[in-house]
């Protein structure tokens, strides 16, 4: 198995590991919400069979306070399934915007996040072919090594930046000042070198930048290098079966 | 018997606050650390209910700053991990914590015990 592998697969049980269980945070914390506010409602009733007033505009705000709750549940829940969903073909050609989105949405489940705004310019962005689950893995990272250098009242600014034939930018910027000291770490230096995107850093305009490039040798090494292990692992799987 | 309450999920805490005051305990309410570390130099407070993890600052962390300011303060922490306990490192064994959602009956008993331990 290549090294390259043998990362992707340790990698991508930690990086499964750290976003889920922000996830189960963020839905006990909604959960937690919808039973306080519930609570209270038998509160009001409680009150009411021991003969107040009904107070009708509370429990209406109750309701919708409930309504809200679950809708962000549902939120979750469906960024949840975009991300289980994400390795489901490990190279594809992949939607840049969706993926970043996806990035930003499940790392703002963290507690420490700041807060992110994208814009999108240039030509229409593209779809490249790379390994959607690590791409996605480095703008987490990149974002976590942001927001812990800006911290939770920060600001990051995200423009996707595509340039037809040639390939596309993600660049980070804060109106604030952003440490790059530590970065990048070894984590994402490996996963660059695994996907071909290049790195660059401005400390000095607070700002770093990804660049994508629509076809990536690598990709296409490293697809073949998975299709092989596929290979291995189904060829391993029919002769457990024959024996 | 006065308490704060100190979470960053607004909804949460401001509804945990007003069942704390129809059974009553007064509860105040503050959403960050530094919210939190103001209020306790205006108000003695008898116990701090605080959230493991908020933004910029652990529980933890907050403990020791609270505890600085009022030595007698008691704490409370509330967690949204899966396991109470669970991940909480630098918890000592005598520290009190609750896992959301909360049982509000629960959390009162909980405050009149580590009062009363003093």
């Amino acid at each position: 198995m290549s090294d390259a592998i043998d990362f992707m697969n340790m990698e991508g049980l930690k990086f499964f590991g750290r976003v889920n269980a922000s996830i189960s945070h963020e839905l006990k914390n909604i959960l937690a919400i919808i039973s306080e506010t519930v609570g209270f409602s038998n509160d009001l009733i409680d009150l009411t069979e021991q003969g107040e007033k009904l107070k009708l505009p509370l429990f209406k705000s109750c309701n919708e306070s409930i309504v809200e709750e679950i809708q962000r549940g549902f939120d979750t829940i469906k960024q949840m399934n975009k991300f289980a969903h994400s390795v489901d073909v490990p190279i594809k050609e992949t939607d840049l915007l969706e993926t970043l989105m996806l990035s930003i949405k499940l790392s703002s489940f963290l507690s420490f996040a700041s807060h992110v705004q994208i814009t999108s310019q240039g030509e229409e962005t593209k779809s490249v072919l790379t390994c959607p689950f690590l791409l996605q893995n480095l703008i987490y990272q990149i974002l976590i090594f942001i927001y812990k250098s800006i911290g939770p009242d920060g600001q990051i600014n995200i423009q996707l930046n595509s340039k037809k034939n040639d390939g596309t930018q993600i660049l980070f910027s804060c109106p604030t000042q952003l440490s790059l000291d530590g970065f990048p770490t070894q984590k994402i230096q490996k996963i660059i070198a695994i996907l071909g995107v290049e790195l660059n850093m401005n400390e000095f305009l607070n700002e770093l930048d990804i660049w994508i490039p629509n076809d990536s040798k690598k990709i296409i090494v490293l697809e073949k290098e998975l299709q092989m292990y596929s290979y291995t692992e189904k060829s391993d799987n029919e002769s457990s079966k024959n024996s | 018997m006065k308490i704060i309450l100190v979470d960053d999920e607004q909804k949460f805490i401001t509804m945990l606050a007003k069942r704390l005051a129809m059974r009553g305990i007064k509860a105040d309410i503050a959403f960050t650390g530094d919210e939190a570390i103001q209020k306790s130099r205006d108000t003695v407070y008898d116990v701090a209910v605080l959230d493991i993890k908020m933004p910029g600052i652990s529980g933890i962390q907050l403990k020791n700053k609270l505890s600085g300011l009022d030595p007698e303060l008691k704490f409370i922490f509330v967690t949204g991990h899966g396991a109470v306990g669970q991940s909480d490192e630098n918890l000592i064994d005598t520290d009190v914590y609750l896992a959301k959602p909360l049982d509000i009956e629960n959390l009162i008993k909980k405050i009149y015990e580590i009062t009363k331990t003093g």
